[in-house]
């Protein structure tokens, strides 16, 4: 819990184009995740306006929320999958509760699968694997409403090298198809692999903003 | 839509069980909360049923002047046939309330010897009436006392339950007040039961719920199996009800009719005809208060 005066972002305006990919990169407790919340209404902004895809979300209604998050693919770096669930029940979970048909449920997850590489490991539990396994269920999971918006915050965090350049490249590839990727990230390595857009978050503000940039602090 | 209605059931299923033991005492207040009402219920149809049969001892005996003449006395007996709080009123004649006399003293050789000495029928006719209810009493004596009549009365005989009566109902408005707030006790223990138990379930729930919020789940999807949960609850708890209270009764009813000198009273005839009331009425109520509580307890400790 913060205090009501505690500031998360502030003074923050930028633009993400679709299809793009996007870093923010920031010191711990410089507004990352907050922008994560943000952007998937679990926060409102005090003031200004955030708007995906024409829609203005910065006063959107508890009830549209819903619809929102099938928009937008969320992972995050310790996973949320469920532990008794196999790897196809923890993808299929998120389109049972919002009330897909069996039918499409079974002809929808092993694609996702697929483009994860996890189609061989499907009948797998959690714990049956590595931690860039299960980040990869993870974003299997996100991709399976068709998300026009995929925010990853810090998906590597928990990862090896390896393991965290693979789920990169994955991410590199959902990209490619179309999907915007946010990254939220402070690992240099990988920002300064990727040569993409950076925006960098110092205080709750942006203090760069590069095309193509560097991790820099 | 359909398909959501279902799997909501399927997921109210899945946290029944996965917190077994806590459902198990849920239901369990919940059927001792049934069974005070219940036992209310029992008590509420027995006391009916003792005033029912005291109101039916309940009548007035008139009895006339034995110079009155028979069509006198019938004139007065189509009188009162004609209110509408009197039910019937029987006729005996002199020779028969004399027979009557007889038979009732006929060990007695004091009486039996001076209506020898008075050599004629000293009785009169009598008019015995029952009214519909008992509170008509004293109406009916009212009317009777209308000089119109009084010249041809000789006495009244009210056989005066109303004591009886009294006593009856002052007992049993007693003992259903004790159970109402038996009752009361017990639905507030099922209350506090019952958040707790949703409160406990969310908890349990709280990786699944944080990833269908996450994953788009809609708010009710989130909600409704909680929901479904305490409607479930009521469901088991008056099925446990019904297969504990017709044994009960089944074994008790002989003893009640013990209690009321070999009458039938019919208890589970009781149960039979108003079992779709009784059991329905109490798993609506039931529901709704699980309903309530669960809601409750969905505010409260479940931001979605």
């Amino acid at each position: 819990m913060y205090s009501p005066t505690t500031v998360g972002v502030k003074s923050v305006n930028l633009h993400i184009k679709p299809g793009e990919f996007v870093s923010v990169v920031g010191q711990s407790g410089t507004g990352k995740t907050t922008l994560v919340k943000l952007l998937i209404a679990e926060e409102r902004p005090t003031s200004g306006s955030i708007v995906i895809g024409g829609w203005d979300i910065s006063h959107i209604r508890g009830g549209d929320v819903p619809i929102l998050r099938r928009q937008i693919g969320v992972v995050f770096q310790d996973f949320k999958l469920l532990p008794k669930k196999t790897v196809f029940e923890n993808v299929a979970f998120a389109l049972e509760v919002c009330g897909t048909k069996k039918s499409r449920i079974k002809k929808i997850v092993p694609q996702v699968l697929k483009i994860v590489g996890l189609s061989e490991k499907a009948g797998r539990y959690p714990r049956q694997m590595s931690g860039g396994e299960q980040q990869r269920v993870v974003i299997a999971r996100a991709l399976v409403h068709r998300p026009k918006i995929l925010v990853a915050d810090e998906p590597t965090g928990n990862l090896d090298s390896i393991n965290a350049r693979e789920i990169i490249e994955l991410l590199k590839r959902i990209s490619e198809f179309g999907t915007t990727v946010l990254l939220v990230t402070h690992n240099r390595e990988i920002v300064n692999s990727l040569h993409k857009r950076v925006i960098t978050l110092d205080g709750g503000m942006i203090s760069q903003d590069n095309e193509e940039g560097k991790y820099i602090l | 839509m359909i398909v959501s209605f279902l799997r909501v059931i399927k997921f109210a299923f899945q946290n029944f069980w996965r917190n077994f033991w806590l459902s198990l005492i849920t239901i369990t207040i919940l059927v001792l909360t049934l069974i005070s009402i219940n036992i209310l219920v029992v008590l509420s149809f027995l006391a009916q049923t003792a005033v029912d049969t005291v109101e039916q001892k309940v009548d007035v005996s008139v009895y006339f002047k034995s110079e009155v003449s028979e069509d006198a006395v019938k004139d007065v007996r189509s009188y009162l046939l004609g209110l509408s709080q009197v039910k019937d009123v029987k006729y005996v004649g002199r020779e028969e309330a004399l027979e009557e006399f007889e038979s009732l003293h006929e060990d007695n050789e004091e009486i039996m010897a001076s209506l020898g000495e008075l050599g004629e029928n000293p009785l009169g006719a009598t008019l015995i009436i029952k009214a519909h209810s008992s509170a008509d009493y004293p109406f009916i004596l009212e009317t009777l006392d209308n000089p119109q009549f009084t010249k041809f009365i000789e006495d009244k005989n009210y056989d005066d339950h109303e004591e009886v009566i009294g006593r009856i109902n002052d007992i049993s408005s007693r003992v259903q007040n004790f159970g109402i707030i038996l009752s009361a006790v017990f639905v507030t223990i099922a209350v506090l039961i019952v958040i707790n138990t949703i409160r406990v379930a969310i908890y349990t729930h709280r990786e699944e719920i944080g990833i269908m919020k996450l994953v788009g789940a809609s708010n009710w999807f989130v909600r409704a199996p909680f929901l479904v949960e305490g409607i479930f609850y009521a469901f088991l708890a008056t099925f446990v009800l019904g297969a504990l209270i017709y044994p009960t009764i089944i074994l008790a009813e002989p003893y009640v009719n013990a209690f009321f000198d070999g009458q039938n009273v019919g208890l589970v005839d009781y149960f039979n005809n108003n079992l779709a009331f009784i059991f329905g009425t109490e798993f609506l109520a039931l529901a709704f208060l699980n309903i309530v509580s669960a809601s409750f307890a969905l505010g409260r400790y479940l931001k979605v």
